[in-house]
């Protein structure tokens, strides 16, 4: 006998933004398609990784990696169709499985008829919702990944609403000893509460200068670096708008438009009212500001959770750190 | 003396004086940013693009993904896989070493001439466009502030061939130049939240076509009934790509909708 359902996740209750996310459709960018993925990748590969998913292999994501659900500002409510095993992490929602409190950064079970609900929460912006073997939801362009504008398109699946099932794989439940990852993550030195700053928190972002920063002055280095930016209420998953720069740092920005260049994750914009624009994952390929320099990816996963109102300041690196950090993440979860 | 002294340069070093210095700059964790002088030149394109093909045979599947504008080139690769310095010295040597000189500047020629040769054949694609008041929103203030009549700016914008120098913004939308002197303006001072599907416009030294309604800062000068990209089941196809020869082509309100265009109004 069969005893194989697939009936998947149903979306019962929705107030929030809620989206399939892999690690991005990062080849088809020179055809005009935004790399677009998971908004933190720490802990969309935490999920995964808890539940002994593919996992990536480098820096690419171009190996298999298992879609998952990025919820944004909580506030949504699922119920299970089937049985199936999950990993909750990200931003704390306060997920209940039927009203019951469950622990984030953890792997649940769910029954069918279950109901499993996100709280708005108290810090923090994405939350993952993982489901062993990923979703099985429509592949364009060798990635699951979801935006806005390009799902409204037809592109990928179409954007997740009230009364939308979220398609499960066909191993979907697994027995979670047996994969040890829980048993691992000691080990492995994986911490949330160690990679991201505490909520309201300062988080200094390192960035790797390009050559309009290099030629401005020492002093407005000096200034620029220990200002305190604010970020501002101008942010989803495309960028970060931030607060202006202090008017006694000198760039000199070209006055001419510029011809429109490639720009990449963490792009640091200039546009002429002086907020700075952090690009993030959902960004165009194409932009035509002044670029300062680019942050971190291991600092963009954090950035991608500051809400309003959170203060970031900006240190100049190097690119071997900035590659060291991004493999010493990736190997953790290998 | 002057000329003697130039005629016994070696062809090399001549046709390396000839090409702009390219700039390599690792902007990120898996991206390098190779940049050329600030123009919009058929030429120098056609050595980004034969660079772009370079360095994709060289580097094969360490490649994630390779980016070409106006002036610029952004290769995506896998870190992990090549040493810095090896990574360096092959960008280095395909952009900049003589005998790559040499055969870039050769294949270039023969591109040139090749793409001269078919722009009088068959490989220019034309772009039907309905110029009239109703499809052509910004008609009217490009005219005032261009200080040239409507007839002139279709002539204007019709005349020659462009070329394609970019893709992106979002899927289809092809960054065209370079548009004659008189018809450049600056982008709209507030962009519109919706700007129609097929719509043609002007913005600084180019032109486009909006292949999705979107939001865009652009003048619209014209609709066209063409659709910017045709797909399949896990592909996508551009109807223009970059490098390509694009002409636009004045028609009727009539030849507009009987192409099956769909005419769209802005509300107001």
């Amino acid at each position: 006998m069969n005893t194989y359902e697939n009936k998947g996740l149903t979306v019962v209750k929705k107030n929030g933004l809620c989206s399939i996310q892999d690690l991005g459709r990062m080849s088809s960018q020179h055809l005009g398609f935004s790399a677009s993925g998971a908004a933190d990748e720490y802990a969309f590969l935490f999920a995964n990784y808890l539940l002994g998913n593919n996992l990536v292999k480098d820096s690419s994501g171009t190996s298999p990696n298992n879609a998952a659900l990025e919820i944004t500002l909580g506030q949504i409510t699922f119920k299970a169709e089937q049985h199936c095993t999950i990993a909750i992490t990200g931003a704390d929602c306060s997920v209940c499985i039927n009203e019951k409190p469950i622990q984030n950064w953890h792997v649940h079970q769910l029954n069918a008829g279950d109901i499993i609900s996100f709280a708005l929460p108290k810090s923090g912006l994405h939350t993952y919702l993982a489901i062993a073997g990923g979703i099985q939801s429509k592949s364009w362009l060798n990635s699951q990944t979801q935006t806005s504008t390009e799902s409204a398109l037809g592109f990928s699946a179409p954007m997740i609403k009230i009364g939308s099932t979220i398609p499960l794989g066909e191993h979907s439940t697994i027995n979670v000893n047996t994969i040890n990852a829980a048993n691992n993550l000691s080990i492995k030195k994986l911490t949330p509460s160690h990679f991201y700053t505490a909520p309201n928190s300062l988080l200094t972002l390192r960035f790797i200068p390009q050559s309009l920063y290099e030629n401005i002055d020492n002093e407005s280095q000096e200034i620029f670096c220990e200002h305190t930016f604010t970020v501002s209420t101008d942010i989803n998953r495309m960028g970060y708008r931030l607060s202006a720069l202090p008017t006694n740092v000198i760039i000199n920005t070209p006055s001419n438009p510029k011809l429109s260049k490639p720009v990449t994750y963490g792009t640091i914009q200039l546009p002429s009212n002086n907020q700075p624009i952090v690009l993030m994952k959902e960004r165009q390929t194409i932009g035509g500001y002044p670029v300062l320099g680019c942050v971190i990816q291991t600092d963009l996963f954090k950035l991608s959770q500051l809400r309003p109102g959170n203060k970031v300041k900006f240190i100049p690196t190097t690119l071997n750190f900035a590659q060291q950090q991004l493999s010493a993440m990736y190997q953790r979860f290998k | 003396m002057v000329n003697n002294t130039r005629s016994n340069e070696t062809l090399s070093s001549h046709l390396s004086k000839s090409l702009p210095s390219v700039s390599i700059t690792y902007i990120s964790e898996n991206s390098v940013l190779l940049e050329w002088p600030e123009k919009v030149c058929a030429i120098q394109h056609q050595h980004i693009m034969l660079c772009q093909t370079q360095i994709c045979n060289a580097l094969t599947d360490k490649v994630i993904d390779c980016i070409a504008s106006y002036a610029s080139l952004l290769i995506y690769y896998k870190f992990e896989l090549i040493p810095h310095d090896e990574l360096n010295t092959l960008l280095h040597d395909l952009v900049q070493r003589p005998s790559s000189v040499n055969n870039v500047i050769h294949n270039m020629v023969n591109t040139a001439e090749s793409a001269v040769d078919n722009n009088h054949e068959q490989n220019i694609i034309e772009v039907p466009v309905y110029y009239g008041n109703e499809a052509g929103w910004d008609l009217t203030d490009v005219a005032e502030q261009t200080q040239l009549s409507v007839k002139d700016i279709i002539k204007l914008h019709t005349q020659a061939p462009y070329r394609a120098y970019a893709l992106g913004f979002t899927p289809g939308f092809c960054y065209l130049g370079e548009l004659p002197a008189q018809l450049q303006l600056p982008r709209k001072a507030s962009p519109r939240l919706s700007v129609p599907k097929g719509a043609v416009a002007i913005a600084e030294q180019q032109t486009a076509i909006y292949p999705n309604t979107s939001p865009g800062g652009w003048h619209i000068i014209g609709q066209t009934p063409l659709d910017m990209y045709s797909t399949d089941k896990q592909s996508f196809k551009s109807t223009i790509n970059i490098g390509q020869s694009v002409k636009f082509v004045a028609i009727s309100r009539a030849e507009f909708l009987s192409l099956g265009g769909t005419l769209i109004q802005e509300q107001h």
